[in-house]
């Protein structure tokens, strides 16, 4: 055993070590036997050393944060799993795309597997990564506390930074099987980065990579996708969890700052930093209240790793499972010709469509184009507006890491109202809309159109 | 004692600098590589076969989403795409043709058209009259072709809605 061979001579084989570094056995272990390992699985295991080597208790509960971030990341880690048979598979030429997509779903041994899990992950990412800042909005995790040092407000926009990351994508995604949706979904998702003044037919163009939709759009779209997005999303992604990590972890940590301090007849206990670093500008000792209160922490290694585990493992079974009944569709392929009627993005984007229809005003004689109002500058000054809002909210301190404080109940009704603004809006583009976007109720019979002219 | 120490900074800071000026050129190629310097796009003058084997009323061209109308011997030809988003509109059949004067000269509107992607409707002249579309369906400049006597559409050369194109 090398480890043995490195301790001090006064250790015995069933003493404990007293070197640092050093424990008994040669692997970290999930199942540790004393703080001491639990502490050494953390240090000198490579998935593992990002954690803390202690984890406050409330932080880990279920109800506070409903996990969504680690179900954000699980549905990321399985979209990258999934996409990787996907790439051997799928391809990018219009002429093929479809084909291949085809070829995916009806020939290839699981292939229609593959790409309903594929799918399926990527719409629960678009639900789950959207409540996760619903949840952060409302319990104001993106707010400074008590800690030191804390920069949560920066760490709330590598959060928008990641969600629009997610949105484009599915955009991106839902592209490249060349169909129907995906061709239309293109004209109208282009024409909107071309409704706005002076430099829309440009960004129309690059987008586009020409005038028209073709092979130089399909690739550009598909490179997006492969590459240029999912390394910007794990870039975030990474950002986001360093963060975490250099802001104390969870808001709700923060409550250890309240913890009553003991009886001050012995000198604090202080701790010293020497294998993760040292925090800039502050002493290397920092004074943990929770090093005082060591009942209310436990160590990371198992009780983190096992609920990050419980939630992984369950996200994977259950969108697995489901995969094998709910099958990805696929429309008739892309035909410039024709244009579907209705014409529907995907659900998440309904808001966005429904916008659009409602937002073209007259003024006098002098109309703004729906398309830039509705598709542009409205969802622009939502996300600008969200991407600010930490440096906008006043409340105090103590009201990070809790539900619905009372210094936050304008902002978070009216927060709240947004929610439901948007889920109206998809509610109405998902279940109301029918041909040529005519209001219909969910119940009602579309009526019989001709499909082609 | 200063020399020495100057010229060993002049070389960190030319290599420093060639680095940083090839990272930046390349960036510069890779971006403007993807500005395309030839349109492979289809012409926007296109013949549309014989002006007599048209149909008397509305044709519809997919190929150049674009309608067609023939009336005896005139011919008008309005875009099939919305102005809202750019879908392709539907042409839907009046029961009853209207007779409207647009721009003095009158027009027989014998359907109207809806987008299917956000409900724009058009009169049968092109003019929105509901729905997001921010201004009227296009109208594109027609004549015949001088070698077989085809008529031919201009894409590129949008007319009011006054223009009528008469064989002679």
């Amino acid at each position: 055993m090398s480890s043995t061979s490195k301790a001090p001579a006064t250790s015995g084989k069933d003493t404990p070590l007293e070197a640092p570094g050093v424990h008994a056995k040669p692997l970290w272990s999930v199942k540790p036997a004393s703080d001491r390992e639990a502490g050494d699985a953390v240090v000198s295991n490579f998935l593992l050393h990002w954690f803390p080597a202690k984890t406050y208790k409330p932080s880990l509960d279920w109800n506070y944060s409903f996990w969504l971030g680690t179900a954000s990341a699980a549905l990321l880690l399985l979209l990258t799993v999934s996409g990787l048979p996907l790439l051997f598979l799928y391809v990018p030429s219009v002429e093929r795309a479809y084909g291949s997509v085809k070829d995916i779903e009806y020939v290839i041994t699981f292939g229609f597997w593959i790409r309903a899990v594929h799918r399926l992950a990527a719409h629960l990412m678009v639900a789950v990564v959207f409540l996760h800042m619903v949840r952060v909005f409302l319990t104001g995790a993106y707010k400074n506390g008590r800690g030191q040092g804390q920069k949560r407000e920066w760490n709330w926009v590598l959060g928008v930074g990641l969600l629009l990351s997610t949105l484009l994508l599915s955009f991106t995604g839902y592209l490249l099987p060349w169909d129907q949706l995906a061709y239309w979904a293109i004209t109208v998702g282009t024409n909107i980065a071309s409704s706005v003044p002076f430099v829309g037919p440009t960004i129309r163009e690059l987008l586009l990579g020409g005038r028209a939709i073709d092979q130089a759009t399909l690739i550009r779209f598909y490179v997006l996708h492969v590459i240029a997005l999912p390394a910007a999303i794990g870039v975030l992604f990474l950002y986001h969890m360093w963060r975490v990590r250099k802001d104390g972890g969870l808001a709700r940590a923060d409550g250890a700052m309240l913890l009553p301090e003991k009886a001050a007849e012995a000198p604090s206990k202080t701790k010293t930093y020497t294998l993760l670093g040292v925090a800039r500008g502050t002493s290397p000792a920092v004074k943990a209240s929770t090093l005082e209160r060591p009942e209310t922490t436990v160590n990371s290694i198992p009780d983190l790793t096992r609920r990050i585990a419980i939630v992984v493992l369950g996200i994977f079974a259950v969108v697995s499972i489901a995969s094998v009944f709910y099958h990805a569709p696929l429309e008739e392929p892309a035909n410039a010709l024709v244009t579907p009627n209705p014409a529907k993005a995907p659900w998440y984007f309904l808001w966005l469509q429904e916008i659009v229809t409602d937002t073209t005003v007259k003024i006098g004689s002098f109309t703004i184009n729906g398309a830039f109002l509705g598709g542009v500058l409205l969802p622009g000054a939502l996300v600008l507006l969200m991407t600010v809002w930490p440096w906008l909210d006043k409340s105090a301190p103590g009201s990070a890491g809790v539900w619905f404080p009372n210094d936050r109940r304008t902002q978070n009704i009216v927060f709240l109202l947004f929610v439901a603004f948007v889920l109206v809006l998809t509610f109405i583009g998902t279940f109301c809309r029918g041909p040529y976007w005519h209001l219909y109720w969910p119940w009602e019979a579309w009526p019989e159109l001709p499909t082609r002219i | 004692m200063s020399e020495p120490k100057s010229r060993r900074e002049v070389f960190l800071k030319l290599g420093f600098g060639a680095g940083v000026a090839a990272l930046g050129a390349q960036a510069v190629a890779s971006l403007r590589s993807l500005v395309p310097n030839v349109s492979y796009d289809a012409p926007t003058t296109v013949k549309l076969g014989m002006p007599l084997d048209f149909p008397d009323g509305m044709k519809f061209l997919p190929d150049e989403r674009l309608f067609v109308f023939r009336e005896g011997k005139t011919f008008h030809a309005v875009s099939a795409v919305c102005t809202h988003l750019g879908c392709t509109v539907r042409a839907e059949a009046l029961s009853q043709p209207v007779t409207k004067t647009v721009r003095g000269v009158p027009l027989r509107m014998t359907h109207r058209f809806l987008c299917p992607c956000h409900g724009s409707k058009y009169e049968g002249d092109g003019t929105n009259v509901a729905g997001p579309a921010p201004k009227p369906l296009t109208w594109y400049f027609l004549s015949l072709a001088p070698d077989d006597g085809q008529l031919v559409v201009d894409l590129a050369l949008p007319v009011g809605q006054d223009f009528r194109f008469t064989l002679v």
